[in-house]
């Protein structure tokens, strides 16, 4: 009973919100999952591309982490979306990281050695800060389903990880 | 030949394979649980005894090991929920780390 009400809740919210939302804590639950998915899937295909072009041993486990990580965190995901029935919802932000993406990936297949290693490790850092910051500041204090904001609240603890681990990559191919 | 690798593909296999480890018998060994949670080894501390089994269980939804630091040994890649284990020796190497994770550190303590 209490589960058909936040299906149902969660429902009634991506069908009347999605036009208003602006900034990220204006997002759904089911945009906030959406971003989630969307974010993991660029993580996952930056990660490719360094084990394709980098022969760095710290960039080639860090990669080997990311993809392993997000691919990990998007099963629960999906895993979560499917227990309560629903489909995670487009939105401004999810469309913007993939128009973002494609253009980092357009400019990291053009790089070769030291080059990319570098482009990499500093996109690493500078994207898993920006990940934490907006599920740390605007999804888990936003976020209605508990077990949503739980897996978010997981989430950013293996975030913050990367984000170390990232920076201690960056200081090695410096 | 015995090569690097398949030294220390026989030493995963041994710590993967707790049917090899059952029933033991060792009299007065213990198994000492550690949890993987959170990114972090619950207890990152351990006293053990030389004959004693570690058990490391999985608790976090991406995928970890416990990987000696000089390489010796290793649990393999545990996925959620899976476990691997350890017999301590006198040779066991001490110190160890998550090969996804290189901050998820522990450290094992022989006394006696």
């Amino acid at each position: 009973m209490k589960k058909s009400l936040i299906i149902s809740l969660l429902c009634s919210l991506a069908a009347t919100l999605p036009a208003l939302a602006e900034t990220p804590a204006d997002l759904t639950d089911l945009q906030m999952a959406h971003v989630g998915y969307v974010a993991d899937n660029l993580d996952i295909q930056y990660g490719h591309l360094a084990l394709a072009l980098s022969t760095t041993p710290a960039v080639r486990e860090f990669a080997t982490t990311m993809i392993s990580d997000h691919s990990a965190v998007n099963d629960q995901a999906l895993a979560l979306l499917a227990k309560l029935g629903a489909q995670p919802e487009d939105n401004f932000l999810s469309q913007a990281l993939n128009a973002g993406g494609v253009e980092l990936v357009n400019k990291f297949s053009a790089l070769r050695g030291a080059e990319f290693d570098l482009a990499y490790a500093e996109n690493e850092v500078a994207y898993h800060k920006a990940v934490i910051g907006i599920v740390e500041n605007d999804f888990i204090p936003n976020i209605e389903n508990a077990e949503l904001k739980a897996l978010y609240t997981q989430g950013l603890v293996i975030f913050k990880e990367h984000l170390t681990h990232a920076e201690a990559m960056l200081a090695a191919v410096k | 030949m015995t090569t690097g690798i398949s030294r220390r593909a026989a030493l995963m296999l041994a710590v993967l394979s707790p049917t090899l480890l059952a029933g033991r018998g060792w009299a007065g060994s213990v198994v000492h649980d550690v949890a993987m949670t959170g990114l972090t080894f619950d207890p990152a501390l351990l006293k053990v005894a030389v004959g004693d089994t570690v058990r490391w269980t999985n608790a976090d939804f991406v995928p970890h090991t416990a990987t000696a630091n000089d390489q010796t040994w290793t649990t393999g890649t545990l996925k959620q929920g899976e476990t691997g284990e350890m017999v301590i020796t006198a040779k066991t190497s001490l110190d160890y780390a998550c090969d996804f994770h290189p901050h998820m550190e522990g450290k094992l303590l022989i006394e006696g």
